[in-house]
Protein backbone atom coordinates (compact mmCIF):
# COMPACT_ATOMS: atom_id res chain seq x y z
CA UNK A 1 0.00 0.00 0.00
CA UNK A 2 1.40 3.29 -1.19
CA UNK A 3 1.71 5.86 1.81
CA UNK A 4 -0.47 8.73 1.50
CA UNK A 5 0.25 11.02 4.23
CA UNK A 6 3.93 11.24 5.10
CA UNK A 7 4.82 11.55 9.04
CA UNK A 8 8.17 12.60 7.99
CA UNK A 9 6.29 15.70 6.00
CA UNK A 10 3.19 16.42 8.09
CA UNK A 11 4.28 19.09 10.71
CA UNK A 12 2.47 20.21 13.83
CA UNK A 13 2.58 23.46 15.21
CA UNK A 14 1.80 23.90 19.17
CA UNK A 15 1.73 27.63 20.19
CA UNK A 16 1.83 28.19 23.91
CA UNK A 17 1.69 31.24 25.69
CA UNK A 18 1.86 33.35 28.90
CA UNK A 19 0.00 36.71 28.70
CA UNK A 20 -0.41 38.73 31.58
CA UNK A 21 -4.19 39.63 31.90
CA UNK A 22 -4.65 41.95 34.88
CA UNK A 23 -5.90 45.06 33.37
CA UNK A 24 -9.14 44.76 31.04
CA UNK A 25 -6.94 46.46 28.45
CA UNK A 26 -4.37 43.01 28.73
CA UNK A 27 -7.40 40.51 28.78
CA UNK A 28 -8.83 41.90 25.60
CA UNK A 29 -4.97 41.51 23.87
CA UNK A 30 -5.11 38.18 24.83
CA UNK A 31 -8.59 37.46 23.66
CA UNK A 32 -7.78 38.87 20.42
CA UNK A 33 -4.60 36.84 20.02
CA UNK A 34 -7.18 33.45 20.72
CA UNK A 35 -9.71 34.42 18.65
CA UNK A 36 -6.64 34.63 15.94
CA UNK A 37 -5.68 31.52 16.40
CA UNK A 38 -8.94 29.59 16.19
CA UNK A 39 -9.47 31.97 13.26
CA UNK A 40 -6.49 30.32 11.91
CA UNK A 41 -7.99 26.84 12.49
CA UNK A 42 -6.03 26.25 15.57
CA UNK A 43 -7.88 23.57 18.55
CA UNK A 44 -7.25 23.93 22.44
CA UNK A 45 -5.13 21.62 23.98
CA UNK A 46 -5.03 23.10 27.00
CA UNK A 47 -5.55 26.60 28.04
CA UNK A 48 -2.83 29.10 26.79
CA UNK A 49 -1.71 25.96 24.25
CA UNK A 50 -3.25 25.76 20.95
CA UNK A 51 -2.07 22.93 18.22
CA UNK A 52 -2.63 22.81 14.80
CA UNK A 53 -1.63 19.90 11.85
CA UNK A 54 -0.41 21.24 8.73
CA UNK A 55 0.65 19.45 5.20
CA UNK A 56 4.69 20.66 4.68
CA UNK A 57 7.14 22.42 6.74
CA UNK A 58 6.29 25.09 3.96
CA UNK A 59 2.53 25.75 4.88
CA UNK A 60 4.01 26.03 8.77
CA UNK A 61 5.82 28.71 8.10
CA UNK A 62 3.68 30.40 6.68
CA UNK A 63 1.16 30.04 9.38
CA UNK A 64 3.90 31.13 11.41
CA UNK A 65 3.81 34.66 10.01
CA UNK A 66 0.10 35.17 10.07
CA UNK A 67 0.82 34.32 13.82
CA UNK A 68 3.95 36.78 14.64
CA UNK A 69 1.66 39.53 13.24
CA UNK A 70 -0.54 38.98 15.81
CA UNK A 71 1.58 38.60 19.07
CA UNK A 72 0.14 40.96 22.07
CA UNK A 73 2.62 43.22 23.00
CA UNK A 74 3.10 41.96 25.98
CA UNK A 75 3.74 38.56 27.92
CA UNK A 76 5.70 35.64 25.81
CA UNK A 77 4.26 33.23 23.36
CA UNK A 78 6.45 29.98 22.63
CA UNK A 79 5.89 28.21 18.99
CA UNK A 80 7.06 24.39 18.58
CA UNK A 81 6.91 22.84 14.84
CA UNK A 82 7.54 19.19 15.31
CA UNK A 83 7.41 16.52 12.50
CA UNK A 84 3.95 13.88 13.60
CA UNK A 85 6.23 11.17 13.79
CA UNK A 86 7.54 12.76 17.04
CA UNK A 87 4.10 14.22 17.70
CA UNK A 88 3.28 10.34 17.78
CA UNK A 89 5.65 9.91 21.02
CA UNK A 90 3.11 12.22 23.19
CA UNK A 91 1.39 10.42 25.99
CA UNK A 92 -1.98 11.76 26.69
CA UNK A 93 -3.72 11.07 30.04
CA UNK A 94 -7.48 12.41 30.63
CA UNK A 95 -7.78 11.53 34.36
CA UNK A 96 -5.80 8.25 34.85
CA UNK A 97 -6.40 6.83 31.63
CA UNK A 98 -4.11 6.87 28.23
CA UNK A 99 -5.24 8.22 25.75
CA UNK A 100 -4.62 8.56 21.74
CA UNK A 101 -3.43 11.66 20.21
CA UNK A 102 -5.00 13.14 17.95
CA UNK A 103 -5.09 11.25 13.97
CA UNK A 104 -4.47 12.95 10.73
CA UNK A 105 -6.95 11.65 8.29
CA UNK A 106 -7.21 12.45 4.31
CA UNK A 107 -11.43 11.85 4.79
CA UNK A 108 -13.26 13.14 7.09
CA UNK A 109 -16.48 10.83 7.41
CA UNK A 110 -20.04 12.18 9.35
CA UNK B 1 -3.01 23.02 4.50
CA UNK B 2 -3.86 18.71 4.31
CA UNK B 3 -5.97 19.03 1.38
CA UNK B 4 -9.03 16.62 2.82
CA UNK B 5 -11.96 16.01 1.74
CA UNK B 6 -15.30 16.07 3.98
CA UNK B 7 -17.91 14.07 3.35
CA UNK B 8 -21.25 13.93 5.19
CA UNK B 9 -22.63 10.59 4.70
CA UNK B 10 -25.37 10.27 7.01
CA UNK B 11 -28.95 12.56 7.32
CA UNK B 12 -29.20 14.77 9.84
CA UNK B 13 -26.30 17.16 10.28
CA UNK B 14 -25.99 19.92 10.71
CA UNK B 15 -23.29 22.48 8.92
CA UNK B 16 -22.07 25.33 10.72
CA UNK B 17 -18.98 27.83 10.86
CA UNK B 18 -17.09 28.89 14.28
CA UNK B 19 -14.36 31.17 13.82
CA UNK B 20 -11.73 29.13 11.56
CA UNK B 21 -13.98 25.79 11.60
CA UNK B 22 -16.04 24.20 9.82
CA UNK B 23 -18.47 22.25 12.68
CA UNK B 24 -20.64 19.05 11.94
CA UNK B 25 -23.24 18.39 14.55
CA UNK B 26 -26.06 16.28 14.72
CA UNK B 27 -28.92 17.65 16.87
CA UNK B 28 -27.88 19.57 19.56
CA UNK B 29 -24.24 17.26 19.97
CA UNK B 30 -20.92 18.32 17.74
CA UNK B 31 -19.86 15.45 16.36
CA UNK B 32 -16.05 17.11 14.95
CA UNK B 33 -14.59 20.46 13.46
CA UNK B 34 -12.42 20.61 10.59
CA UNK B 35 -10.23 23.78 10.22
CA UNK B 36 -11.55 25.32 6.67
CA UNK B 37 -8.32 25.67 5.19
CA UNK B 38 -7.44 22.48 5.26
CA UNK B 39 -11.05 21.14 3.24
CA UNK B 40 -10.52 20.81 -0.33
CA UNK B 41 -13.83 19.25 -1.26
CA UNK B 42 -16.98 19.34 0.88
CA UNK B 43 -19.33 16.23 -0.61
CA UNK B 44 -22.78 16.07 0.51
CA UNK B 45 -23.81 12.27 -0.27
CA UNK B 46 -27.01 12.08 2.38
CA UNK B 47 -30.27 12.61 1.64
CA UNK B 48 -30.75 15.54 3.62
CA UNK B 49 -27.92 18.32 4.85
CA UNK B 50 -28.29 21.35 6.51
CA UNK B 51 -25.74 23.99 5.97
CA UNK B 52 -25.43 27.74 6.94
CA UNK B 53 -25.40 30.38 4.26
CA UNK B 54 -22.44 31.81 6.63
CA UNK B 55 -20.43 28.01 5.71
CA UNK B 56 -20.84 27.99 2.07
CA UNK B 57 -19.40 32.08 2.21
CA UNK B 58 -16.65 30.31 4.39
CA UNK B 59 -15.79 27.65 1.78
CA UNK B 60 -15.61 30.10 -0.75
CA UNK B 61 -13.09 32.06 0.57
CA UNK B 62 -11.06 29.18 0.77
CA UNK B 63 -12.11 28.12 -2.95
CA UNK B 64 -13.37 25.16 -1.15
CA UNK B 65 -15.72 22.84 -4.44
CA UNK B 66 -19.24 21.88 -2.73
CA UNK B 67 -20.23 18.66 -4.56
CA UNK B 68 -23.84 17.53 -4.31
CA UNK B 69 -24.07 13.70 -4.98
CA UNK B 70 -26.51 11.76 -6.85
CA UNK B 71 -27.06 8.19 -7.11
CA UNK B 72 -24.16 6.27 -6.96
CA UNK B 73 -21.56 9.22 -5.88
CA UNK B 74 -22.28 10.75 -9.37
CA UNK B 75 -21.61 14.50 -8.73
CA UNK B 76 -24.79 16.52 -9.79
CA UNK B 77 -23.68 19.87 -8.98
CA UNK B 78 -20.59 21.44 -7.59
CA UNK B 79 -20.58 25.12 -5.99
CA UNK B 80 -17.55 26.81 -7.09
CA UNK B 81 -15.87 30.40 -5.60
CA UNK B 82 -17.56 33.30 -8.40
CA UNK B 83 -13.60 34.53 -8.58
CA UNK B 84 -10.87 32.59 -6.07
CA UNK B 85 -8.09 35.01 -8.03
CA UNK B 86 -7.22 38.57 -8.29
CA UNK B 87 -5.81 38.20 -11.66
CA UNK B 88 -9.52 36.93 -12.58
CA UNK B 89 -10.55 39.24 -15.57
CA UNK B 90 -7.14 38.71 -17.31
CA UNK B 91 -6.72 34.95 -16.93
CA UNK B 92 -10.89 34.16 -17.94
CA UNK B 93 -9.89 36.63 -20.84
CA UNK B 94 -6.55 35.26 -22.02
CA UNK B 95 -8.84 31.81 -22.02
CA UNK B 96 -11.66 33.28 -24.01
CA UNK B 97 -9.56 34.38 -26.77
CA UNK B 98 -7.39 31.25 -26.81
CA UNK B 99 -7.61 30.35 -30.57
CA UNK B 100 -9.01 26.60 -32.15
CA UNK B 101 -5.21 25.28 -32.74
CA UNK B 102 -4.05 26.24 -29.61
CA UNK B 103 -6.98 24.45 -27.76
CA UNK B 104 -6.31 21.27 -30.21
CA UNK B 105 -2.66 21.16 -29.19
CA UNK B 106 -3.43 21.50 -25.41
CA UNK B 107 -6.62 18.57 -26.42
CA UNK B 108 -3.52 16.62 -27.72
CA UNK B 109 -1.51 17.04 -25.39
CA UNK B 110 -4.06 16.13 -22.54
CA UNK B 111 -4.60 12.50 -24.37
CA UNK B 112 -1.65 11.91 -24.94
CA UNK B 113 -0.74 11.85 -21.16
CA UNK B 114 -3.98 9.96 -20.62
CA UNK B 115 -3.13 7.64 -22.81
CA UNK B 116 0.87 7.31 -21.67
CA UNK B 117 -0.78 6.51 -18.22
CA UNK B 118 -3.16 3.83 -18.89
CA UNK B 119 -0.58 2.18 -21.03
CA UNK B 120 1.43 2.24 -17.46
CA UNK B 121 -1.03 0.83 -15.39
CA UNK B 122 -1.14 -1.98 -17.76
CA UNK B 123 2.29 -2.68 -17.42
CA UNK B 124 2.37 -2.20 -13.93
CA UNK B 125 -0.61 -4.71 -13.85
CA UNK B 126 1.35 -6.76 -15.89
CA UNK B 127 -0.43 -6.93 -18.71
CA UNK B 128 2.50 -6.88 -21.06
CA UNK B 129 0.75 -6.99 -24.95
CA UNK B 130 -2.10 -4.78 -23.83
CA UNK B 131 0.01 -2.30 -22.71
CA UNK B 132 2.30 -1.63 -25.08
CA UNK B 133 -0.54 -1.32 -27.99
CA UNK B 134 -2.29 1.04 -25.65
CA UNK B 135 1.34 2.85 -25.26
CA UNK B 136 1.67 2.84 -29.05
CA UNK B 137 -1.56 4.91 -29.66
CA UNK B 138 0.08 8.05 -27.78
CA UNK B 139 2.31 8.63 -30.87
CA UNK B 140 -0.10 8.65 -33.14
CA UNK B 141 -2.75 11.35 -31.17
CA UNK B 142 -2.36 14.17 -33.64
CA UNK B 143 -3.87 18.00 -32.92
CA UNK B 144 -7.67 17.97 -31.56
CA UNK B 145 -7.25 14.10 -31.57
CA UNK B 146 -9.33 13.80 -34.62
CA UNK B 147 -9.17 9.80 -34.71
CA UNK B 148 -10.59 9.71 -31.26
CA UNK B 149 -7.64 7.62 -30.22
CA UNK B 150 -8.83 8.47 -26.49
CA UNK B 151 -11.57 6.44 -26.93
CA UNK B 152 -9.84 3.47 -28.76
CA UNK B 153 -7.52 3.91 -25.81
CA UNK B 154 -10.07 3.78 -23.08
CA UNK B 155 -11.76 0.97 -24.85
CA UNK B 156 -8.53 -1.60 -24.96
CA UNK B 157 -7.84 -0.18 -21.63
CA UNK B 158 -10.86 -1.13 -19.61
CA UNK B 159 -10.94 -4.37 -21.69
CA UNK B 160 -8.58 -5.86 -19.79
CA UNK B 161 -7.64 -3.63 -16.85
CA UNK B 162 -10.02 -4.65 -13.94
CA UNK B 163 -11.50 -8.13 -15.08
CA UNK B 164 -12.82 -10.15 -17.35
CA UNK B 165 -15.96 -9.08 -18.16
CA UNK B 166 -16.07 -5.80 -16.24
CA UNK B 167 -17.77 -2.72 -17.98
CA UNK B 168 -17.03 0.46 -16.81
CA UNK B 169 -20.81 1.76 -16.33
CA UNK B 170 -21.69 4.78 -14.21
CA UNK B 171 -25.02 3.27 -12.81
CA UNK B 172 -23.62 -0.31 -12.19
CA UNK B 173 -23.79 -1.22 -8.66
CA UNK B 174 -19.78 -3.37 -8.52
CA UNK B 175 -16.79 -1.96 -8.91
CA UNK B 176 -17.83 1.41 -10.46
CA UNK B 177 -18.62 2.67 -7.32
CA UNK B 178 -15.72 2.76 -6.34
CA UNK B 179 -14.19 4.27 -9.60
CA UNK B 180 -17.61 6.75 -9.46
CA UNK B 181 -16.28 7.75 -6.16
CA UNK B 182 -12.85 8.24 -6.58
CA UNK B 183 -13.32 10.54 -9.93
CA UNK B 184 -15.48 12.69 -7.72
CA UNK B 185 -12.77 13.42 -5.46
CA UNK B 186 -10.35 13.90 -8.27
CA UNK B 187 -13.18 16.46 -9.96
CA UNK B 188 -13.41 18.04 -6.74
CA UNK B 189 -9.63 18.93 -6.35
CA UNK B 190 -9.20 19.48 -9.91
CA UNK B 191 -12.25 21.79 -9.93
CA UNK B 192 -10.61 23.82 -6.87
CA UNK B 193 -7.29 24.46 -8.94
CA UNK B 194 -8.96 25.18 -11.54
CA UNK B 195 -10.92 28.41 -9.53
CA UNK B 196 -7.81 28.37 -7.97
CA UNK B 197 -5.84 29.94 -11.15
CA UNK B 198 -8.40 32.46 -11.62
CA UNK B 199 -9.94 30.14 -14.68
CA UNK B 200 -13.22 29.84 -16.38
CA UNK B 201 -14.40 26.47 -14.89
CA UNK B 202 -17.35 26.34 -17.90
CA UNK B 203 -14.68 26.97 -20.62
CA UNK B 204 -12.71 23.76 -21.51
CA UNK B 205 -10.41 23.29 -24.20
CA UNK B 206 -12.28 20.02 -25.65
CA UNK B 207 -15.31 19.05 -23.95
CA UNK B 208 -17.57 21.52 -25.17
CA UNK B 209 -20.84 20.23 -24.32
CA UNK B 210 -23.07 22.78 -23.90
CA UNK B 211 -24.96 21.80 -20.74
CA UNK B 212 -21.32 21.08 -18.86
CA UNK B 213 -20.42 23.75 -16.61
CA UNK B 214 -17.25 21.92 -15.85
CA UNK B 215 -16.15 21.31 -19.22
CA UNK B 216 -12.30 22.30 -18.23
CA UNK B 217 -12.36 20.39 -15.04
CA UNK B 218 -13.45 17.30 -17.00
CA UNK B 219 -10.72 17.98 -19.31
CA UNK B 220 -7.83 18.19 -16.88
CA UNK B 221 -8.65 15.59 -14.53
CA UNK B 222 -8.14 13.06 -18.23
CA UNK B 223 -4.06 12.45 -17.45
CA UNK B 224 -4.68 11.45 -13.76
CA UNK B 225 -8.21 9.18 -14.02
CA UNK B 226 -5.25 5.82 -14.64
CA UNK B 227 -3.52 7.20 -11.61
CA UNK B 228 -6.76 7.34 -9.24
CA UNK B 229 -7.50 3.61 -11.49
CA UNK B 230 -4.24 2.22 -10.23
CA UNK B 231 -5.67 3.33 -6.27
CA UNK B 232 -9.38 0.88 -7.32
CA UNK B 233 -6.90 -1.92 -8.80
CA UNK B 234 -4.76 -2.22 -5.55
CA UNK B 235 -8.17 -2.32 -3.47
CA UNK B 236 -9.42 -4.57 -5.32
CA UNK B 237 -6.45 -6.59 -5.90
CA UNK B 238 -6.04 -6.90 -2.02
CA UNK B 239 -9.80 -8.29 -1.00
CA UNK B 240 -12.66 -9.04 -2.33
CA UNK B 241 -15.60 -8.23 -2.28
CA UNK B 242 -14.62 -4.80 -2.53
CA UNK B 243 -17.30 -2.65 -0.66
CA UNK B 244 -17.30 1.11 -0.30
CA UNK B 245 -17.41 1.39 3.39
CA UNK B 246 -15.84 4.51 5.24
CA UNK B 247 -11.99 2.67 5.55
CA UNK B 248 -12.47 1.93 2.05
CA UNK B 249 -12.98 5.99 0.85
CA UNK B 250 -10.16 6.64 3.07
CA UNK B 251 -8.12 4.63 0.50
CA UNK B 252 -10.02 6.18 -2.49
CA UNK B 253 -9.80 9.75 -1.19
CA UNK B 254 -5.74 9.39 -0.21
CA UNK B 255 -5.43 9.92 -4.21
CA UNK B 256 -5.28 13.29 -3.56
CA UNK B 257 -1.81 12.88 -1.61
CA UNK B 258 -0.09 10.72 -4.09
CA UNK B 259 3.13 11.66 -5.12
CA UNK B 260 4.06 12.49 -9.21
CA UNK B 261 7.89 13.31 -10.24
CA UNK B 262 7.61 16.85 -10.40
CA UNK B 263 10.97 18.50 -12.51
CA UNK B 264 12.11 19.24 -9.01
CA UNK B 265 11.49 16.38 -6.73
CA UNK B 266 8.30 14.73 -5.75
CA UNK B 267 5.14 16.05 -5.24
CA UNK B 268 1.50 15.32 -4.02
CA UNK B 269 -1.36 14.90 -6.66
CA UNK B 270 -3.53 17.66 -4.58
CA UNK B 271 -0.32 20.71 -5.79
CA UNK B 272 0.46 19.12 -8.97
CA UNK B 273 -3.09 19.87 -10.01
CA UNK B 274 -2.56 23.64 -9.09
CA UNK B 275 0.75 23.64 -10.84
CA UNK B 276 -1.13 21.94 -13.94
CA UNK B 277 -3.87 24.73 -14.00
CA UNK B 278 -1.05 27.59 -13.96
CA UNK B 279 0.57 26.06 -16.93
CA UNK B 280 -2.69 26.24 -18.54
CA UNK B 281 -2.65 29.94 -17.56
CA UNK B 282 0.85 30.41 -18.60
CA UNK B 283 -0.36 28.52 -21.64
CA UNK B 284 -2.75 30.56 -22.86
CA UNK B 285 -1.10 34.09 -22.53
CA UNK B 286 2.12 32.92 -24.58
CA UNK B 287 -0.29 31.01 -27.22
CA UNK B 288 1.92 27.96 -26.99
CA UNK B 289 1.40 24.75 -25.13
CA UNK B 290 3.75 24.58 -21.58
CA UNK B 291 1.09 22.00 -19.75
CA UNK B 292 3.19 20.28 -16.74
CA UNK B 293 1.51 16.85 -15.11
CA UNK B 294 3.94 15.35 -13.39
CA UNK B 295 5.08 11.79 -13.80
CA UNK B 296 3.17 8.91 -12.02
CA UNK B 297 4.67 6.53 -9.30
CA UNK B 298 3.05 3.40 -9.46
CA UNK B 299 3.85 0.89 -6.46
Amino acid sequence: MRTELSGYRIMWMMVMFDLPVVTSKERKAAGIFRKHLQNLGFEMAQFSIYYRVMGSKEIAKRYLKQIEEKVPKDGSVNILTITDKQYENMVCFTGREKVKPPEVLQLSLF
Amino acid sequence: MIDGIVEIAEDGRYLSVYRGFLVVADKEITLGRVPLADISALILSANQASLSKNLMVALAEQSTAVICCGKNYLPTSIALPYSGNYESGHRVRSQINASRPLCKQLWRRLVQEKIRNQGEVLSWLDIGESSRSVAAMERRVRSGDPDNLEAQAAKRYWRVAVRPGFVRDRFAEDENLLFNYIYTVLRAAVARAVVGAGLLPALGVHHRGRLNPFSLVDDLMEPYRPLADSVVLELCSEAEPVELTPKTKRRLASVLRLDLKMEKGRSPLCEVLHTLAYSLVQSYEDHAVHLRFGEMLLP
